[in-house]
């Protein structure tokens, strides 16, 4: 039976941002060989597992949980430092004195800078400054700094994965290669028995920048259904009802909205009762920023719902998320993966 | 038109909860059609034999989803909050009453009476997320039996005709885009046509995306409802529309460039059958002519839409002849294609 | 063929997003002897294909430019516009424009308008009518007009309007004139409507189905003085390899492939990052089940303002890329 922890441990630790998660990639996809009866990379680059029922006319189910990090990219050099962008959305205020690796091969490590208090006046001290402003210094020469660190050159936060409490976990990455690791446990669960339809898990790529991964392999696969995992966000003492929607620990979530087909959610629900799975309710009215966006309008349109693993601190090296929930979230994954209902189908 | 556009609007469907007015169109349109299926984001797409068939294949849409809100939680004395559901302006909806849920619980979107508002507060309109409904309920336990997450909530606005040949309603867009086309089911057509109330459009053109793919057409005519601007505080050129001037021609929105030959077939059109037309003053807004466009190989599309004020809000108002001449102008529009010879 | 000249006969071409007709017959025209089949799409794409056994490449550059979409007229006889593509109001003042029909007038601010917050609501496009009815005459809602500003030869530096895109539309014509064999599927697509907002590279992509895509566009230099680094690439520094722009992130396969190539052919080239600007790259790529997407790039300052620079050995430089790619053997992807 798998670690949960050493698991979440490896996967998020590893560099990947969008568009460059080749290595994430090849590993989860070493990952999903045992549990599947075929596994690859495709021509876009993201990690696909096939597990097929062998019932001829089978339906399948595609479920996407991407794994693209937030990163950043060197844009120009000056004077020994870096110029960067950011790579998805990033709170500039995260940034100053931040660790990162700089993925030059082997990794470089890397400080963004930040001007010392001794040189600020009292007003500038409470401002936050914007990334333009921000460099990296990889603690490198003027003169070599562009030959060895190219413009082009992705970066990421420096890992440092640790427990926190009796149930939490910390680190970067956690969107959403938590969740992936959530799919790997609900197909852990599935060895050996007879399915009535057949289970694609795509670890996609680019979700952060454009979902490319999750629109070109949901075409690709042409699934019958789709379920989108993804981290949501959960409630701290600055983020109360007001903008976050469910809690740690309380289980996943499952989403009200446009973007979820009201019988697989309703399903999901229901089997969530029966196996006595703890469940929170969000309600997403509109983009649920997620793969599960693209996912909905591929093709001719496919049932989809959006089911998530509730964090703190999204898009910081610091996401916090409970490994109680993880569980439960393979638990309600294999429920669906093996009874999905296939109620109200419309197509 | 009007008894038909009556009954459209008082029945309630917002993006995604598009059940009941998808129900009452398939009830309308059945008899007049070949086949028709609802697909799996929620469009009623239906297929209507012409007196031939067409050398270009037309795709006819209109979007059946109105804007509203959903639930977002209970809060500890039984007031509810929630979020909305497609572009909404919070100004408009102070004070509103609306329908929650299945039940159709009536509530009212409450606010601090003014007694108690000071001159500063005055000026600031309160964001969506610390507005709330009041349902009369006695604390949170009472609520929850008859609220739950999720729950649509849907405006509580009854139909009124006021002035000069004026309506006032809800859901008017696109409503009226439906009525139209439900009268075209209804009437003998010269040539095939697909039919797609759509589902999903004020949330991003959802349901268009999969239903344009499925179908393939070659043209694309939107009937749509759009904004009309024309208040006297804005200058002629901000008004975007103006209602009673005629139904608007698509020539340019912020998400589309409508085919150029088709609008112009359009223009040639309504002069040469005295139709009373205009154009946006300014480009503003969107359509699920965005979606369809780029389906595929390529779409090419056209829209007409009727000006409606105070749009998206519980009292969208609209003239009863722009809505007739809609009807015309995009039956004008089918017999020009029927006529086609070459492919387009 | 000689870019200047060819510059300047696309330049006369009268081609806003939605209106690409004078310019797509110009190119068709340019390239009759050098595809075997063309075709023009729903949206005006124009496709050609020069057919291969190998695996399908796609070349992208779109030929429609920005302009101005007129949208009321004032009893004075002024006129209103919308913008087709972008068009920040801050770059367009006191530019003279072009209609179709030879019309010309200037762009002018409301002289009640807050300078400092101008919009495009605050400007008019002054024809010289006396009222109304003289500009009727004269123009119709729905006209389009571009910029109508010089192109000059700065020893080997362009300065003209429209370099964005038909610099790139040209160097990609000159790779197609020096393609000697390829063992590739070619297909080079001139597009419609990316400005407004990369419209029709979608369904082209969609049609042709392509391993492999390449996208030629123009790409903001930041060398200038006080330069926030919107790009990365400067003027001069060689055919610009895209790595990441607001659209795509391209497939390292591909920007090392591109890079190589550059290498071994000697073709001055420089990595492009920039942050401000979307290409067709970002439908191209994501098309069906996704296509291996790269971009070659002319540097150039000034984009979208009525007079755009950028450096003629630059523009050499991309086509001899391009050329390059397209008779490299790639693998099959299927």
């Amino acid at each position: 039976m798998t670690n949960t922890r050493s698991l979440l441990e490896t996967l998020s630790s590893l560099a990947g941002p969008s568009g460059f998660e080749a290595e994430v990639v090849r590993t989860a996809v070493e990952l999903l060989k045992p549990l599947t009866d075929e596994a690859y990379v495709d021509v876009f680059g993201n990690a696909v597992g096939i597990l097929r029922c062998g019932k001829p006319d089978a339906k399948r189910i595609l479920f996407s949980a991407h794994l693209d990090e937030i990163g950043f990219i060197v844009t120009g050099a000056e004077e020994g430092f870096l110029r960067f962008a950011p790579i998805g959305s990033i709170d500039p205020r995260m940034l100053p004195g931040r660790e990162l690796t700089i993925m030059t091969d082997p990794p470089t490590f890397g400080i963004i800078t930040c001007l010392p208090p001794h040189v600020l006046s009292a007003e500038e001290m409470d401002r936050s400054f914007p990334m333009e402003d921000l460099r990296i210094d990889p603690g490198l020469s003027k003169e070599d700094v562009s030959k060895t660190i190219p413009v082009g050159t992705p970066a990421v936060y420096r890992a440092g994965f640790f427990s926190m409490g009796k149930d939490a976990v910390c680190g970067k990455a956690m969107d959403d290669r938590a969740c992936f690791v959530a799919a790997l446990l609900a197909l852990e669960k599935l060895k050996g028995k007879a399915q009535e339809q057949d289970i694609v898990v795509l670890g996609s790529t680019r979700e952060e920048i454009d979902h490319g991964g999750a629109t070109v392999g949901t075409f690709s696969l042409d699934p019958d259904l789709c379920v989108a995992i993804d981290v949501t966000h959960a409630e701290t003492p600055d983020g109360g009802p007001k903008h976050t929607d469910c809690v740690l620990g309380a289980g996943p979530a499952v989403a009200f909205g446009p973007n979820h087909t009201p019988w697989v959610r309703d399903r999901l629900f229901s089997l969530a009762r029966q196996k006595e799975i703890p469940t929170q309710r969000i309600v997403m009215e509109g983009k649920s920023y997620t793969d599960g966006w693209e996912m909905q309008i591929s093709r001719e349109g496919i049932p989809t719902c959006v089911v998530s693993l509730p964090t703190r601190y999204m898009h910081t090296p610091m996401e916090t998320i409970s490994v109680q929930d993880i569980e439960s979230l393979a638990d309600l994954l294999a429920a669906f993966m093996e009874a999905p209902g296939w109620e109200g189908d419309c197509r | 038109m009007k008894e038909l556009l009556r009954e459209l609007c008082q029945v309630p469907g917002i993006s995604g909860f598009e059940e009941e007015i998808r129900a009452c169109i398939a009830e309308k349109i059945r008899p007049h059609v070949q086949d028709m299926k609802v697909d799996a984001v929620g469009n009623l797409i239906a297929w209507k034999a012409g007196r031939r068939k067409a050398k270009n294949e037309l795709l006819i849409t209109a979007h059946m989803d109105e804007v509203g809100f959903i639930v977002k939680r209970v809060d500890d004395k039984g007031y509810i909050r929630f979020a909305p559901i497609g572009g909404i302006d919070r100004r408009t909806v102070i004070g509103k009453k609306v329908l929650v849920g299945k039940a159709r619980i009536p509530g009212a979107i409450g606010l601090r009476a003014y007694h108690l508002v000071s001159a500063k507060e005055e000026k600031i309109v309160p964001d969506m997320a610390d507005l709330y409904i009041d349902i009369g309920a006695t604390g949170k336990e009472d609520a929850q039996k008859l609220v739950q997450i999720g729950d649509e909530i849907v405006f509580d606005s009854d139909w009124v005709e006021f002035g000069n040949h004026r309506i006032k309603a809800k859901a008017l867009d696109d409503r009226i885009g439906c009525a139209a086309m439900i009268r075209l089911i209804q009437s003998e057509l010269p040539v095939d046509c697909t039919f797609v109330f759509s589902a999903q459009e004020e949330v991003g053109a959802r349901g268009a995306f999969g239903a344009a793919f499925a179908i393939r057409p070659h043209i694309a005519l939107v009937l749509e409802g759009t904004t009309a601007a024309d208040l006297p505080e804005l200058k002629e050129h901000r008004q975007v529309t103006r209602v009673g001037a005629g139904p608007v021609l698509g020539l340019m929105d912020r998400q589309t460039l409508y085919d150029r030959e088709l609008f112009e077939r359009l223009r040639a059109l309504a002069e040469k059958h005295g139709i009373p037309w205009q154009t946006k003053r300014t480009i503003a807004g969107g359509t699920d002519a965005s979606a369809i466009q780029t389906t595929a190989s390529g779409v090419r599309v056209a829209s007409i839409s009727v000006p409606v004020r105070y749009i998206h809000t519980p009292s969208s108002t609209a003239s009863l002849n722009d809505c007739e001449q809609l009807y015309v102008l995009a039956e004008r529009f089918i017999e020009t294609i029927a006529n086609e010879k070459e492919d387009l | 063929m000689d870019i200047l000249t060819a510059l300047q006969e696309l330049n006369a071409c009268h081609a806003p997003s939605g209106e690409e007709k004078e310019i797509r017959d110009c190119i068709q025209r340019m390239t009759l002897d050098r595809v075997d089949e063309t075709h023009v799409d729903a949206l005006g794409n124009l496709i050609l294909h020069k057919k291969g056994t190998g695996p399908k490449l796609l070349f992208a550059a779109h030929m429609d430019s920005i302009g101005l979409m007129v949208t009321h007229i004032e009893k004075e006889g002024f006129l209103r516009f919308g913008c087709i593509g972008g068009l920040p109001a801050e770059n367009i003042l006191y530019t003279p424009v072009r209609f179709l029909s030879g019309i010309r007038g200037t762009i002018v601010p409301d002289q009640a308008a807050d300078r400092s917050k101008l919009t495009l609501d605050d400007l008019y496009v002054d024809i010289g009518a006396k009222d109304e009815q003289e500009a009727a005459e004269q123009v119709r809602i729905g006209d389009t007009a571009v910029y109508d500003t010089p192109l000059n030869l700065l020893g080997n530096r362009l300065l003209s309007p429209y370099l964005d895109n038909r610099i790139s539309c040209l160097a990609l014509l000159k790779a197609m004139e020096s393609i000697d064999k390829s063992p590739n599927d070619l297909y080079f697509v001139f597009t419609a409507q990316e400005e407004p907002g990369l419209r029709g590279a979608k369904p082209a992509a969609f049609a042709i189905d392509p391993d492999y895509a390449v996208v030629c566009d123009v790409t903001p230099a930041g060398d200038q003085p006080g330069s926030k680094h919107y790009g990365s690439s400067r003027l001069g520094g060689g055919a610009a390899i895209k790595v990441m722009d607001t659209s795509v992130i391209c497939h390292p396969e591909m920007v090392d492939r591109l890079k190589a190539l550059a290498e071994k052919n000697g073709i001055t080239a420089q990595n492009d990052v920039i942050v401000k600007g979307g290409t067709d790259a970002g439908p191209l790529h994501i098309s069906r089940s996704g296509v291996l997407t790269g971009g070659v790039s002319v540097p150039c300052r000034y984009i979208h303002t009525p007079q755009e620079m950028a450096d003629l050995r630059d523009v050499e430089s991309c086509a001899a890329l391009l050329s390059a790619f397209a008779e490299s053997a790639l693998p099959a992807l299927r």
